[in-house]
């Protein structure tokens, strides 16, 4: 951070601290974690070998297995992002399953009503609906949260009630296609081989960088930190917190519209039912990730990784042909590990740190 | 020879970034009340939580009657009779007192909480302590001596035989605190060992046979309290000579009218309290726990919407509503509270001393570290912060965390400060350091409302000092009227 490093030792104090600074941060064991397990899935899995090519291919590490874990973490991803800035907060949001349905299906409806039009004026239609309908969603969840003074998980429980009801009512359940436009956006090839479709790999590597700048970078970031800190030292330090309170529920909303839009367009239609539970692998991604239930920490990049880790469980028992019918109960194991030997690691570095220093 | 009820040889205690305990070695005499003096973050807390199983130490070894010692957890002391009587109170504020001084050994009748042998163990434990509080009443009515007085009646019910006390007298009142004192020569009397964490000079002096003094971690003396004066146990402490603080701008000219208040009142709590201050003025606001001190200084920065009343800055009508409206008016609060309003404890000391006015170091909402760092590195100085930017606020000491929060509004540039008890459980060296910060701040055309328990440091800084009793302002005396006893009479409404 500070470029006070004199020119004669410079390289190996850069990259002592480098090390130092790799090893302190929060995402070393979610990283050896992910590294062990796909270590261990490549050994595992087994290699075949290409018919038209006549390469040998690994069942696990390869191109397309991969970006299609990527496609399936893109959701939890982005939303956990969105959920990860609300729990720093002090606050919780159950409703993100249920604004990503809501979002879809109003996208839907709306390009069906508006009919055929240009490629670029359907995009730009459907993402500014999706925009719009998710910040209303997240805007209603932030002024109950701070307007009625209940606490956040009654609230977007509630919500998330509601919110998949009007789902499930505006479209009388029905499956609803989007335009083929959206689709080709969504599953633009970007020069890689046909059946690789890097876009939602890349959205969730953007919202991931946008979600840990606004984080370690702005002035609301560093609000948001303090008020689920210590909301009271915050409101005696003039923090507005009723305001950042709302502008965190905004924006996990704002996810959530971000995962629809993708998701609808990448599969290519919306209905009430989509992303059902999808806010408990999401609060898991962010809690995987290491952010506190009680407040003041959490990161994007965690978030990110937590959704990629459970991704990668899910993807591990279709690699080794185990039952699908355990997939919950080895999700559910794992998560908890997960989260002890996150904790218990990260105490045992401090330890470690404390004595060498 | 006999055997010592505690002996500490070579402990050691190492926490991430800083070595608290660095090879302490002495005795405690069986029955004694020995006390354990020294700055804040001089380790003395720790030792103490050492012994009662809260921490264990890195190296060496505690010996209880001469068998080593090494407790997991306080529940493991408090079965060899060793109890802590903590700083901060930790109890179920959502139960009852009965239910707290019972909770580890509820009476059980048929399977079920036997409510009325609760109660009388409850009352008998509270009555041998000679606490007269209701075991029915809920932990969170009481007051924090009150509160004290429960911890302790549980440590003694418990069959405690080393009672260690951690500033127990930090957040008390006078009477409260004589109170705390007759209860010690109680339990003295009963032969139990009581080790007293304290860097309060009266006290030690008034209770301790022994005084054990730790610097910087490590062991400086263990002496009969009967040898030694203040001077000598100060010098123990800081290193050094402390030279009497007198102020410096004390007696200067006045500047112009900064702050008026004008019938201020909010029901339930204060009423029709009036006063000024002007630049260069340093305020005084005494009165008894209760009075309603914090509750106006609450009310002049936004926090209490039911406030009414009228307040000029600088001569001009302001309406305060939000403490983001007082400080734009140049007010800066230091609570009351250091830990719950002061600081997130979880973030650096960077971070805290720069949250109400980050926004001055960010263009369109983006943080220019650069900025913030060589700013906060600026009012670190000012306020003789020595402690790293990056330490997280927990980690500070209690003078340094202090010294964090009255950073956070030099950083802002607030010059109408309200000081709500800035040095409470600060240790002497950072006391003084922060007493000529204050008078600095005034010399320097602030003006100060300075609210504190402490009438030395009222009558030392003040240049007037308004007392406010049950909410309404009775009386004001200005530096050469004001006496402690003038004042005291004043506070408890004594002619």
């Amino acid at each position: 951070m500070r470029p006070d490093v004199t020119s004669s030792h410079a390289p190996t104090t850069f990259l002592r601290r480098l090390a130092g600074s790799v090893l302190r941060s929060q995402q070393i064991g979610l990283l050896l974690v992910l590294l062990v397990l796909g270590a261990a899935l490549t050994l595992a899995a087994g290699s075949h070998v290409d018919p038209q090519t006549g390469k040998t291919i690994n069942n696990f590490l390869n191109t397309y297995t991969l970006i299609q874990m990527a496609t399936d973490a893109s959701a939890f991803a982005i939303m956990g992002v969105g959920a990860t800035l609300v729990i720093i907060a002090g606050g919780i949001d159950l409703s993100v399953g249920a604004i990503y349905a809501l979002t879809g299906v109003a996208m839907a409806m709306v390009l069906r009503a508006a009919g055929p039009m240009s490629p670029a004026a359907t995009v730009a239609l459907g993402l500014g609906t999706c925009v719009t309908i998710s910040l209303l969603c997240g805007l209603a969840n932030g002024t109950m949260v701070i307007g009625l003074g209940v606490h956040p998980f009654i609230i977007t429980l509630g919500t998330m009630w509601i919110l998949r009801g009007v789902a499930f009512v505006i479209s009388r359940a029905e499956s609803i296609l989007v335009p083929t436009s959206l689709t080709a956006v969504a599953k633009a090839p970007l020069g890689l081989g046909t059946a690789l479709y890097p876009v939602p790999l890349l959205c969730m590597l953007a919202v991931t960088a946008a979600g840990a700048v606004y984080l370690s970078r702005t002035v609301m970031g560093r609000h948001v930190f303090a008020v689920g800190g210590n909301p009271e030292a915050s409101r005696f330090s003039g923090l507005n917190v009723p305001r950042i309170t709302l502008g965190v529920f905004v924006l996990s909303g704002l996810a959530a519209g971000v995962a629809a839009f993708l998701g609808a367009a990448f599969y290519g239609s919306a209905t009430s039912s989509d992303a059902n539970g999808y806010e408990l692998y999401v609060i898991a991604s962010a809690v995987v990730g290491g952010a506190s239930l009680s407040g003041g920490k959490g990161s994007a990049l965690s978030a990110m990784l937590g959704a990629v880790l459970i991704v990668t469980m899910r993807q591990a028992i279709r690699t080794l042909h185990l039952d699908q019918n355990y997939e919950w109960i080895i999700i559910g194991a794992a998560m908890i590990v997960a989260v002890v030997l996150d904790q218990r690691g990260s105490r045992l570095l401090a330890g470690r740190l404390a004595k060498s220093a | 020879m006999t055997v010592p009820r505690v002996r500490f040889t070579g402990i050691t205690k190492r926490f991430v970034g800083i070595v608290a305990l660095r090879d302490v070695s002495f005795d405690v005499t069986a029955g004694a009340c020995h006390a354990i003096c020294g700055e804040n973050g001089a380790g003395k807390s720790t030792l103490g939580r050492i012994l009662a199983g809260v921490h264990t130490a890195d190296d060496g070894t505690v010996e209880i009657d001469g068998a080593p010692v090494r407790f997991a957890s306080p529940r493991d002391a408090l079965a060899a009779g060793v109890a802590m009587v903590h700083q901060e109170l930790a109890f179920c504020d959502n139960l009852t007192v009965g239910d707290n001084l019972c909770l580890g050994h509820l009476p059980r009748r048929f399977g079920l909480v036997d409510e009325h042998a609760l109660r009388e163990r409850a009352h008998a434990l509270l009555a041998a302590t000679g606490a007269p509080i209701d075991p029915s009443r809920l932990m969170s009515s009481l007051s924090v001596a009150e509160q004290q007085l429960v911890q302790i009646a549980a440590a003694v019910g418990a069959g405690a035989r080393i009672i260690i006390f951690d500033e127990p007298t930090s957040s008390l009142g006078d009477a409260e605190a004589k109170r705390l004192y007759a209860l010690i020569g109680t339990l003295r009397a009963r032969g139990v060992t009581q080790i007293f964490v304290s860097h309060r000079m009266p006290e030690i002096f008034a209770l301790c046979d022994t005084v054990t003094v730790l610097r910087d971690g490590q062991h400086v003396a263990t002496q009969s309290a009967s040898g030694l004066n203040e001077a000598a146990l100060v010098r123990q402490m800081i290193g050094r000579d402390l030279g009497e603080y007198f102020p410096v701008h004390a007696g200067m000219p006045r500047g112009p009218e900064r702050l008026r208040v004008e019938h201020l009142s909010s029901p339930g709590k204060f009423a029709d309290v009036s006063f000024s201050v002007h630049a260069g003025e340093v305020v005084g606001l005494a009165g008894l726990v209760g009075a309603g001190r914090s509750e106006v200084a609450r009310a002049l920065f936004g926090l209490d919407r039911a406030a009414a009343g009228s307040v000029f800055v600088n001569g001009e009508r302001v309406n305060i509503n939000t403490p983001r409206a007082a400080m734009r008016h140049g007010f800066g609060l230091v609570p009351e509270d250091r830990k719950r309003q002061g600081l997130v404890l979880g973030m650096r000391a960077r971070e805290n001393s720069t949250l109400p006015s980050l926004a001055r170091f960010a263009r369109a909402g983006w943080v220019n570290r650069g900025a913030e760092t060589s700013a906060v590195t600026k009012s670190f100085a000012r306020v003789g912060l020595r402690a790293g930017h990056e330490s997280l606020a927990t980690s500070l000491s209690g003078g340094n965390q202090q010294k964090v929060v009255l950073a956070k509004w030099l950083t802002a540039d607030s010059d109408l400060l309200i000081l709500d008890e800035p040095t409470r459980g600060v240790d002497v060296g950072a006391k003084a350091e922060l007493h000529a910060w204050i008078d600095q701040r005034a010399a320097q055309g602030g003006a100060v409302l300075l609210i504190s328990s402490e009438l030395p440091e009222l009558l030392t800084l003040a240049s007037r000092i308004l007392v406010l009793r049950d909410g309404r302002i009775c009386g004001e005396m200005t530096r050469e009227q004001a006496t402690q006893d003038g004042l005291l009479r004043l506070m408890a409404g004594i002619s």
